[in-house]
């Protein structure tokens, strides 16, 4: 018999942003969970640079948020820096970018983790896992032993982490962090098969050997908001990064030393990211590039330590010494931690369902890196959706697959187990083809009310949520019923500052749908209750209606293939008319409905139609 | 039920003869042919009894018969898709049956996919075991296997140019996505004039591929050219002459020719199916009557019609009368008036047939001594497929599939024109844009969002 401390609903191994989202996403479900970390230092670490959002990004942050996940609301309150980008660009594309303090970020993390009373956290290394009747034992390098019935594995970089630096390698896990062999070789003797991806970071260094004056200050923006939904928003005083160049002696120095990069040496075997280029690589990519941008953000408030974002490296240790110093303003740098490579095992994708979980391996789920994503954002969002599925799988319910006409959330995780990824995942506004509908500002109006059916939000917080739902359909009431006729006060005033006419008696709400026009020029939103973010979920709603509408129309004829599921042992080769090459990657990566098997590269619309007709006969 | 608009398409093999269908399933099934069929006697149809086989015409909007034909409905969810259905049945020719599925396209209907009918039946639940076997050769046989062929020819022409159409797009959409998804780089901006350049130069060039669609089908299909007149001016001697042979009986006693001819020529690489029909005239000879007749059928089905005129007897009113008829009765009308036997003195020429049909072209010729027939058949050519038609620049489009494609493709392309010029924010541009591409993706087979992702980090330097 396992002794109570010992017997968990749920095991989760490592405490990055996979893991610290998937076990407050249990605990709120009701179940106990154990949540092991390699280095108790190190939850919720950022081992890489110490920013959150940005296209696509921002709106991960507010949809993990929107269903009761944490990302968001320690970001709000351990910022360094609140920015909005794309303003310009239009609605579905403006982003939030924050700059965190790494360390304060930690801690308010693991406040928030132990707050929860069903979350144990614990220091420990995973070595193995072994099937017994309906639990999974879960076995640690110390030999202690627990059992579960879910597991979710969210091991990051760590499993089999191998660093580089110029010609040097070590096993490693991301800055100096012991790696996990044990547990990557446990599951390679399973017979798991392993791809090795790659990433790097640059060099940490001293602020006060830098000389901002010869750089650009990139201070940040004063918002009306945050990421979260929930905590009141209040921002901290802010902290500026800062924007310099590199220039053709730095790109001499780099590239008469490319011998010493162990990018080039041979020595790195796993895929980088194009999206996360190396500065080596950026310069081979595009040798007609005269500079490139160079970003000094500070890693914490009261630290010293800056990142130098834009020249990620695994060139030799005294290299990169020399060529920063050819880049204005660090031209007497102190290196306080060297930029490396690190390459690390990752889970080929056709071993996932889309509820992350592993195939053939009941109640086992994996989130985060390890599936082949990179970035917090991304680890984050597929660690609220293993927690959830994890915790369904608990209560014997059907999984939560979120669509990608629902969420980028749909787009990151659909991407992850259906394409072959051959590099680190990104998550990217044009990979969404629903981008106008998955905005950042209406997250919580796309997946709060998930998040409340599974217990993530609290009653207080629905409430809220409902509270706003009634304001803004108070606002969208009073647009529709007002109307404005010509050679009235009201129309002059707004022919005399917009330049726009009013020919007939025309809705606010018709009026509105003109790009010149605002909610302000009807009503002080303020005495209507309404936030700055509601008010643009309102004016995004009627403004670009025809174009949503667009994309509803394109997400109905999807949802269609979607529903259609494919059983999880179909036998391709049984069907005729398939081509080879699609009987092969069907086979192979298993997609579990026929919108899924529609999105695999080389199965075209005939061996779709060919897999519909002959799933009819069973 | 699970869609809910109403799909058309042709379901009969294509080339293939007698009778052809052309098959519409959805809620609105009935309702489009409340529009666009007729009793026999042109009134309305009133009631949809189901499974019964009806005589009726169907007409273009305007009004314009397009062909006898059968119909007959099922109920949804008792029929093959689960949802309503008509059916119907007209003459095999795939020019015909694609003039009656672009009528129901018009009424409100949607271009089935390839497949699209049995994936509604199994969708509805409506395909069992023994079907579906029949099924999966069915399609495979015709859309989907037509479909397939056609993308590998594309592989040559038309591919190649929505390739380089597709380019062009690119280099629009590119650096917007770039630069939405990558704000911090330095990415130049959009260069408004350029980008309404590249769009004008794409929309003429997808507008010249709509153009020639019209040629494709002719070529794809081999066009009906029917030689018409009244007894006695020549035209089985014309036939033979086209033919080199003599293929069919002249005599110099009018009516002759008592039932078509048909014979398959190749002008100069384009297949031309000719017609030698019976002389018009009124007569009570039965047999020659229902020969008179078909020519009818004939001339009202015709690409291209030569009417023929004895020039030693000069324009009658019987020929008149005939003209009229054939203006009266046939709906895409192409007609050239041939004067035959220039080798005798003739009463007419063609000035003065001119000034009577302004509109015409008009050749004169001898069958008999082969004057004027080599420019005849540079006209027959240039009137089917256009002046500069040569086999060395293959029409590219040959399906009403693709046209469709193209002509909703250059419908977006105007969006992002008109989104350029009043300066819409770049996600919607884009949105634009990827819809144009994607339209085109539908010809060829290619989605290609992964590609633009591929195309931002080959062009910019971004990430950090
Ligand atoms: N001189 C001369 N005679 C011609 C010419 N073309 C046809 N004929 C003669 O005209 C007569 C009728 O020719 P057909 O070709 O049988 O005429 P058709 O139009 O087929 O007549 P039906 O079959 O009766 O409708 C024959 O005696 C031909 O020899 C021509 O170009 N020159
Ligand atoms: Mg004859």
């Amino acid at each position: 018999m396992t002794p109570n401390d010992k017997l968990f609903d749920v095991i989760i191994v490592g405490a990055g942003h996979a893991g610290c989202e998937a076990a407050n996403a249990t605990a709120k479900m009701g179940f106990k969970t154990l949540l092991l970390t390699i280095d108790f230092n190190n939850i919720a670490f950022m081992p890489c640079n110490p920013s959150l959002g940005g296209p696509a990004k921002a709106n991960l942050v507010r949809e993990v948020d929107a269903l009761g996940g944490l990302m968001g609301r320690v970001a709000d309150l351990a910022h360094l820096q609140f920015r909005e980008l794309n303003t310009h660009k239009g609605p579905a594309v403006r982003a939030l970018r924050a700059q965190m303090d790494k360390r304060r970020y930690q801690e308010i993390m693991q406040h928030f983790l132990e707050k929860e009373k069903l979350i144990s956290l614990r220091q420990g290394e995973v070595v193995s896992l072994k099937r017994t009747g309906e639990y999974w034992r879960v076995i640690m390098s110390t030999g202690v032993q627990y059992e579960t019935t879910a597991v979710i594995l969210a091991t990051g970089t760590f499993l089999r982490g191998l660093v580089h630096i110029g010609l040097h390698s070590f096993p490693s896990g991301p800055l100096g962090q012991h790696p996990a062999n044990a547990l990557s070789e446990f599951f390679q003797a399973e017979g798991l098969c392993f791809r090795r991806f790659k990433t790097g970071t640059p060099a940490r260094v001293r602020k006060r050997s830098l000389n901002f004056s010869a750089m650009i200050e990139q201070p940040g923006d004063h918002l009306p908001y945050g990421f979260s939904y929930w905590i009141p928003w209040q921002e901290r005083e802010q902290v500026s990064c800062w924007l310099t160049y590199t220039n053709a002696s730095t790109h001499q120095i780099i590239r008469d030393n490319l011998d010493r990069a162990a990018l080039f040496s041979g020595a790195i075997t796993g895929v980088g990211p194009r999206y996360c280029p190396s500065i080596e690589s950026k310069l081979i990519n595009f040798p007609q590039k005269e500079r490139h941008q160079v970003f000094i953000e500070p890693e914490a408030r009261y630290t010293d330590e800056m990142y130098v974002s834009g020249a990620s490296t695994s060139l030799d240790e005294e290299i990169q010494d020399i060529f920063l110093r050819t880049i204005p303003g660090l031209e007497n740098v102190e290196i306080v931690r060297p930029g490396y490579a690190i390459e690390y095992d990752v889970i080929p994708s056709n071993l996932l369902t889309p509820s992350l979980a592993l195939k053939d391996w009941p109640g086992v789920f994996f989130a985060g890196q390890i599936n082949g994503s990179s970035g917090y954002e991304e680890a984050a969002a597929q660690g609220i959706m293993a927690g959830i599925n994890a915790g369904l799988y608990l209560k014997g319910e059907e999984p939560f697959i979120l669509r990608r006409d629902e969420a980028y959330i749909g787009v990151l995780i659909d991407d992850l187990v259906t394409k072959d990824t051959l590099e680190p995942y990104r998550i990217m506004t044009s990979r969404a083809e629903f981008r106008l509908s998955l905005r950042q500002e209406n997250a919580n109006h796309r997946l709060t009310d998930y998040g409340y059916k599974y217990g993530l939000i609290s009653e207080e917080e629905y409430e809220l949520f409902q509270a706003e739902k009634n304001r803004i359909q108070q606002a969208f009431d009073f647009l529709n019923h007002h109307h404005l006729s010509p050679d009235t006060p009201q129309a002059e005033a707004l022919f005399k500052e917009k330049g726009v006419t009013v020919k007939k008696k025309t809705a606010f709400r018709e009026l509105l749908r003109r790009p010149e026009i605002s909610y302000s020029d009807f009503a002080d939103p303020e005495t209507h209750g309404l936030k700055q973010r509601e008010i643009e979920v309102i004016e995004n709603a009627i403004k670009y209606q025809g174009y949503l509408e667009r994309e509803k129309k394109m997400a109905d004829k999807l949802r269609k293939m979607e529903m259609k599921r494919i059983p999880p042992d179909f036998d391709y080769n049984q069907v005729p008319n398939l081509s080879t090459e699609a009987k092969e990657k069907l086979t192979n990566l298993r997609p579990v409905t026929l919108g899924q098997a529609s999105r695999i590269s080389g199965v075209s619309p005939a061996d779709i139609s060919a897999i519909l007709i002959w799933l009819s006969r069973r | 039920m699970i869609d809910n608009d109403t799909i058309s398409a042709i379901s009969t093999a294509q080339g293939a003869g007698g009778i052809g269908i052309v098959r519409v399933s959805g809620k609105d099934a009935f309702k489009i042919g409340e529009k666009i069929l007729r009793h026999p006697s042109g009134k309305p149809i009133q009631t949809w009894p189901e499974r019964r086989v009806r005589l009726g015409i169907v007409v273009q909007t305007g009004q314009r018969v397009l062909d006898e034909v059968v119909f007959f409905t099922f109920k949804g969810p008792k029929s093959y898709t689960g949802e309503d259905i008509l059916e119907i049945q007209g003459h095999g020719g795939m020019e015909n049956l694609q003039l009656i599925l672009a009528a129901t396209l018009e009424a409100g209907a949607r271009l089935a996919e390839p497949g699209e009918f049995t994936k509604r039946a199994f969708l509805n639940g409506r395909l069992d075991l023994a079907q579906a076997e029949a099924v999966i050769d069915l399609i495979n046989a015709q859309t989907e296997l037509a479909h397939r062929v056609a993308v590998n020819q594309l592989s040559g022409g038309l591919s190649q140019i929505l390739h380089e159409i597709e380019g062009k797009l690119f280099k629009i959409l590119v650096p917007i996505e770039a630069a939405l998804d990558y704000p911090e780089e330095d990415i130049p901006p959009l260069e408004k004039e350029e980008a309404l350049n590249i769009i004008r130069s794409v929309k003429a060039q997808i507008r010249t591929l709509i153009d020639q669609a019209e040629r494709g089908r002719i070529l794809q299909e081999t066009a009906t050219v029917v030689l018409a007149g009244r007894p006695n001016v020549g035209k089985s001697s014309l036939l033979n002459t086209l033919l080199n042979e003599e293929r069919a009986i002249v005599t110099p006693i009018p009516g002759t020719t008592r039932d078509f001819v048909t014979e398959t020529i190749d002008l100069q690489g384009l297949p031309l199916r000719i017609v030698d029909t019976a002389g018009l005239r009124e007569i009570d000879d039965p047999i020659e009557k229902e020969g008179v007749n078909r020519s009818w059928e004939l001339i009202k089905k015709a690409d291209l019609i030569l009417f023929i005129i004895d020039s030693t007897l000069g324009l009658s009113v019987e020929d008149r009368d005939f003209i009229k008829e054939i203006y009266q009765s046939v709906h895409r009308r192409k007609l050239l008036f041939v004067l035959n036997k220039s080798d005798l003195p003739a009463k007419i020429n063609p000035t003065e047939v001119n000034s009577i049909y302004p509109d015409e072209k008009i050749l004169s010729i001898s069958a008999l001594t082969r004057e004027g027939i080599e420019e005849l058949k540079q006209t027959i050519r240039s009137e089917l497929m256009g002046e500069d038609f040569s086999p060395e620049h293959p029409i590219l489009v040959t399906r009403l599939r693709h046209k469709k494609a193209l002509e909703k493709t250059k419908e977006l392309l105007a969006q992002v024109e008109d989104g350029l010029k009043s300066g819409i924010s770049e996600d919607l541009i884009a949105f634009d844009l990827r819809d144009a591409i994607d339209s085109m993706g539908e010809i060829t087979g290619r989605s290609v969002n992964e590609d633009i992702i591929n195309a931002i980090f080959s062009q910019f330097c971004v990430g950090k």
